[in-house]
C-alpha cells in the first residue's frame, strides 16, 4: 500500500456518543433538580397543602403565616441549598480531577474546616459580621488549608498519595476543629450561635442568600470552562504541556476556583462534608470521564444531593430537624467506605 | 484467620521485622533450622533501636556456626550487656514518668486556688476524711478528675500501643479508626434513649467499640486486610459515628454544653468516683490481658508465618488483642469521651523514650502523662483554659500525626 493511496483502511471516525448520552444525562439532571426543588419547597415541619402552595406562589404579595413560611424561609433556603450544593459538587470534581484522587472532597481534605476556623477567628477576635466578611476570611482559610494539606499529602510516606492526602486532611481538620472549639468554648452564647460552623446547616440561613449568591455564582461561572483544562491535565503533565497547556498556571487556576467555591459554600452554611465526593462520583458514573460533561453534572448532582439531604433532615424528626451536615455524612460515608474498599485505591 | 490475614505494607513489614527478617534470611541461606525463638524475639528491638542500628541483631546468627567456646561466650556477654542496658533505660524511663505523673497529680489537685481550705486539710480531704468545702472541692471534684484523667490516659495509651503492635501500622489506633467514636456513639445512645440502665454507659461503649471493630474488619476485608484500607475505612466509619452522636444530641430534649463537649470532643470535666472505678477495673483487666498475651505478641511481631511456625495461634492472638484494645479504649471513652490522638502518639513516644522492647507497657504511663498534663493545661493554662481536654490533646497530637505521615522510615512503632 503506497502512501498516496486513499486511507480506505483507516478506522471510521469515533461516533460522538457524548451528545446523546449527554442529552439524556442533562434531562435527567434537570428532572432530578426540579423534583428536589419541589420537595424542598413543598415539604417541611409545617404541612401546607399543595394547592395552597401553588396559590401562594402565584400571589406572592399575601400576608398569611404560610406565605411568610414559604417566601421568607423555604424558597430562600431551597435556593441557598441549590447554590451551595452546586458549589460543593463543582469543587469536589475539580479537586478530584486535579489530584487524581478519588477520595478528594473539600470536607474530607479538611479545607472546609480550615475555612470555618478562619471565619470563627474573624467573628470572635475581630467582630466581623455579614457573609461578605465571612467569605473573604473563608477564602483565606481555605487557601491556606489547601496549600498545607497539599504539601503534607505530597510528602506523606504512606505508600500511596491517595491515602497520604486523606490522612493529611484528617490531621488538619482535627487541628482546625480543635481551634474552633478553643475559640468559642468559653462563651456559651457564642458557642450556641456558632455551633453551625462545626456542623453545616441551612436552617435560619435564608438571610445570607443575597450576600452569598454572587460569590457562588462567580465561582460556578469560572468553573464551567475548566472542563477542557482538566481533561488535558488528566493526560499527565508532559502530554498536557505538549498540547499547549501551561501546566502550572492551569493547575493553579483550577485549584483557585475549587478553593473559591468551597470557601463560598462554607461562608454561607458552614462545613458540609461528602457532598463533593458523592456528587463527583455520581457525575462520573453518569457521563464518563469527560470533564466538560462531568463538571456541570457534578454541580447538578451536588445540588440535588444537598437539597435532598436537607429535605430529609427536616422530615426525620417529629420536632426540630437534623442538620444537613449530619445528613450528608450519613449518606456520604457509606460511599466513602465503598470507595476505600476498591482494590486499586490502596496501592496506586 | 489465616496467616494472610493482615498484609502490611511491604516497607512497613520490612521495617517491623527488620532484625528478625534478616536473621531468618541468613538462616535460610545457610540451610540451618530457624534460630530459637527467645534469641530472636528481642531482635526487632535491636534493629529498630536508635542506639544499635542494625548490627547486633544480625551478627549473632551469622557468627553462630563458627561460634566455639570463647566467641560464643563473648557473644552472649554482649547480648547480655545490651539487654541490661535496655532494661536500665526502660526502668529509668518508667521512674521518670512515674515522678512526672505524681507531680502532675499534685498539680492537678492543688492548682486553681485553695482559698478556703487549710493546707493541712488537703491530704485528709483527698482521702475523704473531711467534710464541707474541702470534701466537696478536693474529694468530690479534683481527685476523681485527676485520677480519671490518669487512668483514661493509661487505657488510651495501652490500647493504642496494642493496636499499633498488632496491626503493624502506626496510624491504626482506636482514635483514628473510629473505635473511640463508636464507643462514644454507643454510650450516647444509652444516655439519650435508655438513661435508666445500670452500668449502661460503659457496657454500651464496649458494645459500640466491638461493633465498630467488627464492621471495620468486615468492610476492609478483601481476601486479607490491607492496613491502609483499614485506616481509610475506619476514618469513614468514624465520620458516621460522629454524625450519629450529633444526631442523638439533636434528639435529646435538653443537651448541656458539657455533655456535648464530653461525647464529641472528650473532656475529663465532671468525672466522678464511679467513673474512676470503671477505669480502674478496665485498666486492671486490659493490663492483665496484655501481660498474658505479651509473649505471643512478641512472636507475632516476627511475621505471621514465623509466628505460626513457633506455635503461636496467630488469628486467636490477634483477635484477642484487638478486642482487648477496643475494650480499653471504649471504657476510657465511656468516662472521658473520645479524647483524640492519645492512643496514636503514646506508643511512638514510648518507643522514642526507651526503645521498642517494652513499648506497650511504657505507653501506659506515657498516655497517662499526656492526658493528665493536657487536663492540667486545659484547666489552668493562660489564654486557652478552660477548654475540653480533647481539644488540647488534638492540638498536640495532630502535628505528631502529620510528623508520623511525613517521616521516611516508619521505625517507631511498638
Amino acid at each position: 500500500m503506497s502512501d498516496s493511496s486513499p486511507p480506505v483502511s483507516a478506522p471510521p471516525p469515533p461516533v460522538r456518543t457524548g451528545f446523546s448520552r449527554g442529552t439524556a444525562v442533562s434531562v435527567l439532571a434537570v428532572a432530578a433538580l426540579a423534583a428536589v426543588v419541589v420537595a424542598s419547597v413543598g415539604l417541611g415541619a409545617r404541612d401546607i397543602a399543595p394547592l395552597e402552595i401553588v396559590r401562594i406562589l402565584a400571589h406572592p404579595g399575601g400576608s398569611g403565616y404560610e406565605t411568610h413560611v414559604l417566601w421568607a424561609e423555604r424558597i430562600p433556603r431551597t435556593l441557598l441549598g441549590l447554590a451551595v450544593g452546586a458549589a460543593l459538587g463543582g469543587s469536589g470534581m475539580i479537586m478530584q480531577g486535579l489530584t487524581m484522587n478519588p477520595l478528594a472532597d473539600p470536607g474530607v481534605l479538611g479545607i472546609e474546616q480550615g475555612a470555618s476556623m478562619f471565619v470563627v477567628l474573624g467573628i470572635v477576635c475581630f467582630g466581623i459580621t455579614g457573609v461578605r466578611g465571612y467569605f473573604w476570611l473563608a477564602l483565606v482559610g481555605a487557601a491556606v488549608t489547601a496549600v498545607l494539606v497539599h504539601l503534607i499529602g505530597l510528602r506523606a510516606t504512606t505508600g500511596s498519595s491517595t491515602i497520604g492526602l486523606v490522612l493529611a486532611g484528617v490531621a488538619v481538620a482535627a487541628v482546625m476543629s480543635s481551634l474552633i472549639t478553643l475559640l468559642v468554648v468559653r462563651d456559651e452564647a457564642v458557642y450556641a450561635h456558632l455551633r453551625f460552623w462545626s456542623v453545616g446547616q441551612l436552617t435560619g440561613r435564608a438571610g445570607v442568600l443575597s450576600q452569598a449568591v454572587p460569590f457562588m455564582a462567580a465561582g460556578l461561572l469560572l468553573a464551567l470552562p475548566l472542563g477542557r483544562t482538566l481533561n488535558l491535565l488528566g493526560l499527565g503533565d508532559d502530554a498536557a504541556r505538549g498540547l499547549g497547556v501551561r501546566v502550572e498556571r492551569a493547575r493553579l487556576a483550577a485549584a483557585a476556583v475549587a478553593v473559591l467555591l468551597c470557601a463560598a459554600a462554607t461562608a454561607a452554611v458552614g462545613p458540609v462534608a461528602f457532598v463533593g465526593l458523592v456528587a463527583a462520583h455520581c457525575a462520573r458514573l453518569l457521563t464518563g470521564a469527560d470533564h466538560r460533561w462531568s463538571l456541570p453534572v457534578s454541580m447538578a448532582c451536588g445540588a440535588v444531593l444537598l437539597l435532598a439531604a436537607d429535605t430529609a433532615g427536616r422530615l426525620v424528626l417529629d420536632q426540630g430537624e437534623v442538620q444537613v451536615g449530619i445528613m450528608t455524612a450519613a449518606v456520604g460515608t457509606p460511599f466513602f467506605v465503598w470507595l476505600a474498599r476498591r482494590r486499586d485505591l490502596v496501592r496506586v | 484467620m489465616t496467616d494472610k490475614t493482615i498484609k502490611t505494607d511491604e516497607a512497613d513489614q520490612a521495617d517491623k521485622a527488620d532484625g528478625a527478617g534478616q536473621a531468618a534470611e541468613t538462616g535460610g541461606a545457610d540451610a540451618r533450622p530457624a534460630p530459637p525463638p527467645y534469641s530472636v524475639c528481642p531482635a526487632p528491638g535491636d534493629a529498630a533501636a536508635p542506639t544499635t542500628p542494625g548490627g547486633p541483631a544480625t551478627d549473632p546468627t551469622r557468627a553462630e556456626p563458627d561460634a566455639t567456646g570463647p566467641a560464643r561466650a563473648e557473644l552472649l556477654g554482649r547480648l547480655r550487656r545490651t539487654y541490661r542496658a535496655r532494661s536500665r533505660r526502660v526502668t529509668l524511663t518508667a521512674v521518670v514518668l512515674g515522678l512526672l505523673l505524681a507531680g502532675l497529680l499534685v498539680a492537678s489537685v492543688l492548682l486553681g486556688g485553695l482559698r478556703r481550705i487549710e493546707p493541712g486539710d488537703v491530704l485528709p480531704a483527698a482521702l475523704g476524711l473531711r467534710d464541707g468545702v474541702a470534701d466537696y472541692t478536693i474529694h468530690r471534684i479534683r481527685v476523681p478528675r485527676a485520677l480519671a484523667a490518669l487512668l483514661a490516659g493509661a487505657l488510651f495509651g495501652l490500647s493504642g500501643a496494642l493496636y499499633q503492635r498488632v496491626v503493624r501500622n502506626p496510624l491504626a489506633t482506636p482514635d483514628i479508626v473510629g473505635i473511640s467514636a463508636g464507643a462514644s456513639a454507643g454510650a450516647t445512645t444509652v444516655l439519650v434513649l435508655l438513661p435508666a440502665l445500670p452500668l449502661g454507659t460503659p457496657l454500651a461503649a464496649v458494645a459500640g467499640a466491638f461493633l465498630l471493630v467488627g464492621a471495620i474488619h468486615a468492610l476492609s476485608w478483601r481476601g486479607g486486610v490491607d492496613t491502609y484500607r483499614l485506616v481509610l475505612v475506619g476514618i469513614g466509619l468514624s465520620a458516621v459515628c460522629s454524625a450519629y452522636t450529633n444526631y442523638l444530641f439533636t434528639l435529646a430534649e435538653e443537651h448541656t454544653l458539657a455533655a456535648m463537649m464530653r461525647w464529641t470532643i472528650g473532656s475529663v470535666n465532671g468525672a466522678d468516683w464511679a467513673g474512676v472505678t470503671t477505669l480502674a477495673w478496665g485498666l486492671a483487666v486490659c493490663g492483665a490481658g496484655t501481660a498474658l498475651l505479651s509473649r505471643r505478641l512478641d512472636c507475632l511481631a516476627l511475621g505471621d508465618e514465623f509466628a505460626t511456625g513457633l506455635g503461636t495461634p496467630v488469628g486467636l492472638t490477634r483477635t484477642t488483642a484487638l478486642l482487648l484494645g477496643a475494650a480499653g479504649a471504649a471504657l476510657a471513652t465511656s468516662v472521658v469521651g473520645p479524647v483524640g490522638f492519645v492512643s496514636l502518639i503514646s506508643g511512638p513516644i514510648a518507643v522514642r523514650l526507651a526503645g521498642p522492647s517494652r513499648a506497650v507497657a511504657l505507653a501506659v504511663p506515657v498516655g497517662a502523662v499526656i492526658v493528665l498534663g493536657a487536663d492540667v493545661l486545659a484547666q489552668h493554662a493562660p489564654l486557652v483554659s478552660p477548654v475540653p481536654t480533647g481539644v488540647l490533646t488534638a492540638l498536640l497530637g495532630a502535628p505528631y500525626f502529620v510528623w508520623l505521615l511525613l517521616r521516611r522510615r516508619q521505625e517507631a512503632t511498638p
